[in-house]
């Protein structure tokens, strides 16, 4: 498989180091998700690699271009954030439409192509619904096919479920699954739920303690006991949690 | 249900208040007869007198008057506030600016430019037009820039990510989100451009409403002063509950 995503050294400092420096790469078509404990850089991390803020040091390639930290860049990136995001005056349709203007497709191609993508989604029958009118695991499900309708080379989601209740969460992470088998898109996913990125990844990342470095590198296919894994990441995670927390009373 | 019924009728048609009006009205016809027709003209001649400015078609003259110059003030204002919006918009630095010179604005007296507006224009037009655009000018302009000041910044973060143009940010986010400050601000702003401009007019020219009602008194005609205060609430309600009320719903239908 062809890597796509290369993130070699990456590192931000604030007023203090929050990410200490982190590589690794992403094959096309790999769903990873990026685990670790709060407020140990992962979003800061995703906002890095999609461009929406800058590194301090280190570098993001996509597809063998450089991402660059100021917004104005030429390849196809989906974000799904943690608030959907969406225009409230638009419809689920006119919201979808509007970010495949700068792709340059005539209003029926736009439409049809928001459409299709929102029947992906599960929207079918919503597509003239404002935002207020549906539900919040409708409105991310409108995000998610925004984000998929412009073909991205790569899908950014940020704790994308966070705001849901269990039982939605759980039908949301089963769809995310259905919907990167069906499209085959390379999707990295920020989390600090483990059994959602168990649930869900096939490769999973676990960051350490701030300032942030990989810890473990883990292959989620049908061979290993998800249980087991569970576990173990449990261990980890509670351990790099301590090192936060002694870190900052010191 | 007839009770629910009846309330709801009586909530739509202000019944209480039309209760509360005829109790205002009684009051001051008893108080009529006692002071007589030049301190406190009877409801009745009023009711006559605005009777005859209709037949006469008088008062389409003057409200035409005073309308057409609010039209001018006003929407003059209304055009450079957006203006001043589309600089906050483009400029952080343009918005501080702006928002001091709206400050200094907000602060200056109506009187202060009736007077330098009569010593600009003289006896013209121009005065009360000129008086009319820079009272309403900051009320509109500040609503507009604050709700650019105002615009979600995930949004446009969100057409970043999307690569959208300045352009295409401007019309899909910047736009709808400002469009109820802008309304909230042309309807304050409208107000305001009535009672100013009647104002201004009792200076300098001979139509408008507040020419009439000026001449009215002078000529011991306190009933047509009445008359004209009514015409300017009617014109006053019903651009509210006709022009502003009806922008507001527009609005509202994706709420």
């Amino acid at each position: 498989m062809a890597v796509t995503l290369v993130v070699s050294g990456v590192g931000k400092d604030y007023l203090i180091p929050i990410i200490e420096s982190v590589s690794f790469s992403v094959n096309a078509g790999e769903f990873v998700c990026l685990l670790g404990p709060n407020g140990c850089g992962k979003t800061t991390l995703l906002r890095i690699i999609g461009g929406i803020e800058p590194a301090t040091r280190g570098s993001v390639t996509l597809g063998g271009q450089p991402v660059v930290g100021d917004g104005r860049h030429d390849r196809r990136l989906g974000v799904v954030f943690q608030e959907d995001r969406l225009l409230p005056w638009m419809t689920l349709r006119e919201n979808v439409a509007l970010v495949l203007k700068p792709l340059g497709m005539t209003a029926p191609e736009r439409l049809a192509m928001a459409d299709r993508h929102l029947v992906l989604a599960g929207l079918r029958g919503f597509e003239g619904y404002y935002p207020s009118r549906v539900s919040g695991g409708m409105r991310q499900r409108a995000a998610i096919a925004r984000a998929l309708a412009i073909e991205p080379e790569l899908l950014l989601m940020d704790e994308p479920f966070g705001s849901l209740d269990a039982q939605n969460r759980r039908i949301m992470q089963k769809e995310v699954r259905r919907i990167w088998e069906q499209t085959g898109r390379t999707i990295l996913f920020v989390t600090h739920a483990i059994e959602e990125a168990v649930a869900i990844g096939t490769t999973l990342i676990m960051l350490s303690a701030r300032p942030s470095r990989i810890r473990e590198t883990i292959r989620n296919d049908g061979a290993v006991d998800r249980a087991k894994l569970i576990d173990d990441l449990n261990v980890m995670i509670m351990e790099e949690v301590e090192r936060q927390q002694g870190g900052s009373t010191t | 249900m007839p009770s629910l019924r009846a309330r709801d009728w009586a909530a739509r048609l202000h019944l209480p208040t039309l209760g509360a009006l005829a109790v205002v009205v009684t009051v001051w016809w008893l108080l009529s007869l006692r002071y007589g027709a030049y301190v406190l003209p009877s409801p009745r001649a009023v009711l006559a007198g605005l009777g005859s400015v209709l037949a006469s078609g008088e008062v389409w003259w003057h409200t035409g008057a005073s309308l057409y110059r609010i039209g001018v003030g006003f929407g003059g204002a209304v055009v450079l506030a957006l203006l001043m919006g589309l600089a906050a918009f483009l400029s952080p630095l343009a918005r501080g600016v702006v928002q001091d010179f709206l400050a200094i604005l907000n602060s200056t007296s109506v009187f202060v430019w009736i007077v330098i507006s009569l010593i600009w224009f003289g006896l013209s037009n121009w005065a009360p037009i000129f008086t009319t655009f820079m009272i309403t000018l900051p009320v509109v302009a500040s609503n507009i820039v604050e709700g650019v000041a105002n615009v979600d910044r995930r949004l446009l973060e969100m057409g970043d990510v999307y690569r959208l143009s300045g352009r295409e940010k401007f019309t899909a986010i910047v736009v709808p989100s400002t469009l109820p400050y802008l309304v909230a601000g042309m309807k304050v702003g409208f107000g305001l451009a009535l009672k100013v401009s009647v104002v201004a007019e009792i200076f300098g020219v001979t139509t408008g409403i507040g020419y009439i009602m000026n001449y009215s008194r002078e000529i011991l005609a306190t009933h047509m002063v009445f008359v004209w205060a009514l015409v300017m609430i009617l014109v006053m309600t019903a651009a509210d509950k006709i022009v502003f009320d009806g922008l507001s719903r527009r609005m509202a239908r994706w709420r």
